[in-house]
This record gives structure tokens, C-alpha cells and sequence, in this order.
């Protein structure tokens, strides 16, 4: 017992309390890796966090987070739940075609999409020809396929888990299969859909390479700024007031997730 | 009138015949049990009957309306499930609400009656608690409370005490019972357990392999059992061989003796049943005489395993006996219970 979590605490100390500690530094001073002898504190880094750019970006990640997600649950939970319920022989095999591409390399599906997105493309063999990079519609779909995968496995895993004598129950008790599906079946399920939530909303926030290809470069979301702040500019201290930003507000959105779940225990 | 029929029900499962020709009939008010070892189609039967399976062939009618196509949720039939099946996600209250919501009966009338039933399951104080804070005796107190609150005209339990300790079983064999009697709902109750079906039954049902093997009231199904297998089911039992000389005349071990049995042809081979307490020992020579090989203390008797010639007979006594002992084995006509061999 206290061996164990005394590798839990090492392990917190090293890859969250630090790196989260240096960020926390780099942002109200001059702190530097490099550097760290000349230490001046002030909060002048933070005024980024005020600066239109920031804003806007801000206000996109949301945007696509929040179409990300919604189309997500919209798709995702009926996908887990027929998945679920199917007493198909090839079930196996329908979970297997959804886990396999999340085994290849994310970027290249990024590129495969941004490939198909401009109008010379493989597509043109079938007649097709697409020009959809820097549309809201190609950063979406993009997203979707991508993080369909996290939204559907964690509500599938809680249907499959459903007692079946407790669905026969609700029936016994003159549930119809929607009354059923509304009073048994969904609030079963919320711990699942948001494990899904957050799962699809949380890396959606801070995605930065899918934006920039399927864009051509001009969409920012706060992933993209972040990167170029770091990247590009060595203006470790803007990023950083900027990841500390996105960290609270994330945070924020768990909590108020956890709060939705009556029980909050359905979630570990 | 008959509550329900059960009429040459067949089912199968894949290769399996589940049920074979099924037919019985439930009256109002009574205590039905469906008995018989596992697997020989007691749940299905139950399924059945609230909609759970689909039948392959015959037909089940409440009072005289068939229920085939009948989906469960609109059959007046209330199941107390073997693993109780509560709603985890709702607390006490709402678990037995649940069908009274459902059916959108005025909130105060679903308050008033959820507390009436809980107060019948003697749960009252506990409407707040969740499913995962109840004792196992009090899940099913809960499970009772969720069918009984909506007052259906049958009540099925398969098994709804195999999960609780003797003790509580015995008590809660009791409470079913008298519940029974206060509410006035038929029960189809399923078990495996011989002694459960015959102090809470109105009507047995004995199964097997599928089949209905007899069916009577717990004292006959006791007294005349029609087969080997039912004897052997029902209790402890000894079994022997023998032939009908007459009516009221049947001979075994090389004796004759009389009995209260009647009916059979001149000389047909028959089982005759003894039961282990009918059987009085003596130290004095008798027509069957044996010598004790194992003595058991069980509790309220003692079990006397007494071998005459080969053949091995069981007796309860509330005499102890020494292995060894010599003893000769005495019983009344009406101690004789004679069926045919099948
Ligand atoms: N869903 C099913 N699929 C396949 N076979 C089944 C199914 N349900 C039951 N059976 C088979 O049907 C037969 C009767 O099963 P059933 O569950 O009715 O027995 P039971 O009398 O309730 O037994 P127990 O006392 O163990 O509960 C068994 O041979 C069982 O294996
Ligand atoms: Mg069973």
C-alpha cells in the first residue's frame, strides 16, 4: 500500500507537478531552462492572454471542440449502442474495423485527408473532385473520423456491461423499449458518454497539427498558437500563459462534466 | 375458471428441447411452484410466461386470452428476477416507483402506494438509500416490493431466496408466504429446493429433463409420489422392488404385506416407497430384520442406516442405534406407498 503510492507520487511529481511548476514560472517571469539564474518575475507575459489573436483562437478551439463533440455523441452513441446490443457473429469484427485505424499514425491520416481535400487528387480516378481545405466543413470531418473512435468505445464498453436482467426488468415494469432506453438505458450510460466527452472534447481543444493541414495553414486554434509561440518564436513564456489558460479552462469543463453525472461514480 | 393455461408448450434452444410439451393450469389466489433439478427448464418455463422467450409451439392464455403476442411490458404479470435485476442508477423509492411511474399514475397515488408496499416488506426508513447499500435480504425485500406495488394478477420468482442465507430463507419463506395470503396475488414461484416447495406451496409442479413429471399438492406429491424420480426428489427415500399380489396386497424383500394401495393388474411389477420416518426399528425379530451400519446425528433425529441383506434402508429416529445392532424394521399399511414401475 504505501510502496505503491509512493511510485504514484514520484510519478505525479516528475510528469505533472513539475512540468506544470516550470509552465506556472515561465509565465510570470523570466525564467528560462537555459537560464535559470536571472530570475525576474512580472506578469507582462500574461497580457497575451488578453490580445485579440489569443481571442479568436480561443473562441474557434471551442467551436470545433464543440462540433467535434456534438457530431461525435450523435454518431458515436448510436454506433456503440447497436454495437452493443448486436448479437452478430461478426461483432468482433466491427469492433476491430473501428480500433485498427486508431493504431495508424494520426498524422498520416491527417495528410491521407488533406490529400483527398484538394481538387487534384486520387478521387479524380472516380470522377471526384474535392476542394474543401480551409472550409469549417474539412476541419470537421477531419476531427470527427479521428476522435469517433474515442467517443464510441468508452459508451460501448458501459452498454456491453448493461445486465441484461435489469433491461428485462424495465420491460416487466411497463417500460416501452423508448421508455426504456430514455429511464434505463441512457442515464446507465452517462458514465460512459461523458468518459466519451472528454475524451473527444479534451485533445480537440489543444489539436494542432490537423488545423494547420486541412487548412493550408490558416486556421489558428489555441494548438496552433502555442506551437508557433514555441516553435517558431522561442516565446516560451506566451505559451505557457496560454497552456495555463487552456488548463483551467479544461479543468473547468471536467468539473462540471463530473457534476452531470448524478451518481459520479459511473466515471473512475 | 383458471387464472392460466399452459397448454402443450414446447421450446427449444439450438439443440436442446427446453420444455416438452408443457401443460398445467394456475387458479387465482394459488401458490404455484415449479420444482425439479437445474437445468430442466424451470427458468424457461417462467420466461415464458412474462415474455421473455418466445414459445415454438403451443399456447399460454390468462384468463383466457392468449399472450403470445403480448409483449411483456403489456402483460399484467410482475417477475421478481433470481438476481433481483434492481435499477442501479435509482434509490430505494424509485426502484419501486418505477412501474407506477411507467404507467403515469398522479404522483401522490404512487407515493402513497410506494409506501404502503415498502411498509409490507417491512422496508420503511430505507426509501432513500441506493441499491449498493442494502444488505442482500434487503435487495430482495426491494425486489418484492417492486412487483407487488403494482398489483399484478401474477407474480413470478425464480428462485428469489437462493441468494440468502438459511436462516433468512427460512424467515423470508415465511414472509412470501403470508404476503401471499394478505395480497390475494397468484404466485409462480420456482425452486430447486424440495423442502421450500412444500411448506409454501398450494400446488407442485414436479419437473424433469423438460417434462412435467407430476403434479399434485405438496402432501401427495409427498405421500404418493408416481415415480422413481419424483420419490427421489422429494426427500429421502427408500425404494424396493415388488410385485401386487391384489389389491391391497403387495409383496417385497420375499414378504407379503398389506397396503392401502389399489388398482393394479394381478402380479405387476411396482416400486414400493418407504419413507425414512415411517419406519419404527425393534431389538425383537420381525419379518424383515437387518443389522445398523452407520448412525448420523442430524439435529432433531438421528439417521439409521440399516442394511437388510443387501439391500441398504435409511430411517429417522429420535432412538439412537449402535453399528452393529441387530433390528427388525416395522411400518403401517398406510406407510406404503406403492407405484408403478416406469
Ligand atoms: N438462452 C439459452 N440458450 C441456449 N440454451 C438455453 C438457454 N436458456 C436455457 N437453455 C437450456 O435449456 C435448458 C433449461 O434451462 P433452464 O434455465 O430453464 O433450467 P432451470 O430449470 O431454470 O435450471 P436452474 O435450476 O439451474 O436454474 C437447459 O438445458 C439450458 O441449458
Ligand atoms: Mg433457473
Amino acid at each position: 500500500m504505501f510502496k505503491k503510492s509512493w511510485i504514484f507520487q514520484l510519478w505525479l511529481l516528475v510528469f505533472i507537478v513539475i512540468p506544470i511548476g516550470l509552465m506556472l514560472l515561465s509565465a510570470v517571469s523570466t525564467f528560462s531552462v537555459l537560464n535559470p539564474t536571472s530570475l525576474e518575475f512580472g506578469f507582462r507575459a500574461l497580457e497575451v492572454l488578453r490580445s485579440e489573436v489569443f481571442l479568436r483562437a480561443l473562441m474557434q478551439s471551442l467551436k470545433f471542440a464543440g462540433y467535434v463533440t456534438g457530431l461525435g455523441l450523435l454518431i458515436g452513441y448510436p454506433v456503440a449502442y447497436l454495437l452493443a446490443r448486436s448479437k452478430s457473429p461478426y461483432k468482433r469484427i466491427w469492433v476491430m474495423a473501428l480500433i485498427v485505424p486508431v493504431w495508424s499514425n494520426m498524422l498520416l491520416r491527417i495528410i491521407a485527408f488533406e490529400k483527398l481535400f484538394y481538387p487534384e487528387s486520387i478521387l479524380n480516378m472516380f470522377g471526384i473532385s474535392l476542394d474543401l481545405i480551409g472550409t469549417d466543413f474539412a476541419i470537421v470531418i477531419g476531427m470527427v473520423s479521428i476522435y469517433l473512435p474515442f467517443m464510441i468505445f468508452p459508451i460501448y464498453a458501459v452498454l456491453e456491461k448493461l445486465d441484461p436482467s435489469v433491461l428485462e426488468a424495465a420491460y416487466d415494469l411497463y417500460a416501452s423499449p423508448f421508455k426504456r432506453f430514455v429511464h434505463v438505458v441512457l442515464p446507465l450510460s452517462y458514465g460512459g458518454i461523458i468518459s466519451g466527452v472528454l475524451m473527444t472534447a479534451l485533445p480537440a481543444m489543444t489539436t494542432f497539427a490537423l488545423p494547420e493541414r486541412l487548412s493550408g495553414g490558416q486556421l489558428l486554434l489555441i494548438g496552433n498558437l502555442i506551437q508557433n509561440y514555441v516553435m517558431r518564436t522561442g516565446r516560451i513564456d506566451l505559451a505557457s500563459s496560454m497552456a495555463i489558460l487552456l488548463l483551467v479552462v479544461m479543468v473547468i469543463f471536467y468539473r462540471t462534466l463530473l457534476k452531470f453525472d448524478a451518481e459520479g461514480e459511473t466515471l473512475v | 375458471m383458471h387464472l392460466i393455461d399452459i397448454k402443450n408448450v414446447k421450446k427449444g434452444f439450438n439443440d436442446t428441447l427446453a420444455l416438452d410439451d408443457v401443460s398445467f393450469y394456475v387458479r387465482e389466489n394459488e401458490f404455484v411452484t415449479l420444482l425439479g433439478p437445474s437445468g430442466c427448464g424451470k427458468t424457461t418455463l417462467l420466461r415464458l410466461i412474462g415474455g421473455f422467450e418466445d414459445l415454438d409451439e403451443g399456447a399460454i392464455e390468462l384468463n383466457g386470452h392468449s399472450l403470445v403476442d403480448i409483449p411483456p411490458y403489456d402483460r399484467a404479470i410482475n417477475t421478481v428476477f433470481q438476481q433481483y435485476a434492481l435499477f442501479p442508477h435509482l434509490n430505494v423509492f424509485n426502484n419501486v416507483a418505477f412501474g407506477l411511474k411507467m404507467k403515469k399514475l398522479p404522483k401522490d397515488v404512487i407515493e402513497d402506494k410506494v409506501m404502503r408496499s415498502l411498509a409490507q416488506v417491512r422496508l420503511k426508513g430505507l426509501e432513500n438509500r441506493r441499491i449498493d447499500q442494502l444488505s442482500g435480504g434487503q435487495k430482495q425485500r426491494v425486489a418484492m416490493a417492486r412487483a407487488i406495488v403494482n398489483e399484478p394478477k401474477v407474480l413470478l420468482l425464480d428462485e428469489p431466496l437462493a441468494a440468502l442465507d438459511l436462516k433468512l430463507r427460512q424467515e423470508m419463506q415465511y414472509e412470501l408466504k403470508d404476503l401471499q395470503r394478505r395480497l390475494g396475488i397468484t404466485f409462480i414461484y420456482v425452486t430447486h429446493d424440495q423442502e421450500e416447495a412444500l411448506t409454501m406451496s398450494d400446488t407442485i409442479v414436479v419437473m424433469n429433463e423438460g417434462k412435467i413429471l407430476q403434479i399434485g399438492t405438496p402432501v401427495d406429491i409427498y405421500n404418493e409420489p408416481e415415480t422413481k424420480f419424483v420419490a427421489f426428489f422429494i426427500g429421502e427415500s427408500n425404494i424396493i422392488p415388488g410385485k401386487m399380489l391384489a389389491d391391497y396386497q403387495v409383496e417385497f424383500e420375499d414378504h407379503q404385506y398389506v397396503c392401502v394401495d389399489h388398482g393394479f393388474r394381478k402380479n405387476q411389477k411396482v416400486n414400493v416407497v418407504i419413507r425414512p420416518e415411517d419406519i419404527t426399528l425393534k431389538k425383537t425379530k420381525g419379518q424383515l430384520n437387518g443389522i445398523v451400519d452407520a448412525v448420523t446425528f442430524k439435529g432433531v433425529h438421528y439417521e439409521i442406516i440399516v442394511y437388510v441383506g443387501k439391500r441398504e434402508y435409511i430411517i429417522h429416529s429420535i432412538y439412537p442405534k449402535v453399528k452393529g445392532d441387530k433390528v427388525s424394521l416395522h411400518f403401517d399399511p398406510e406407510a406404503i406407498h406403492v407405484m408403478k414401475d416406469v
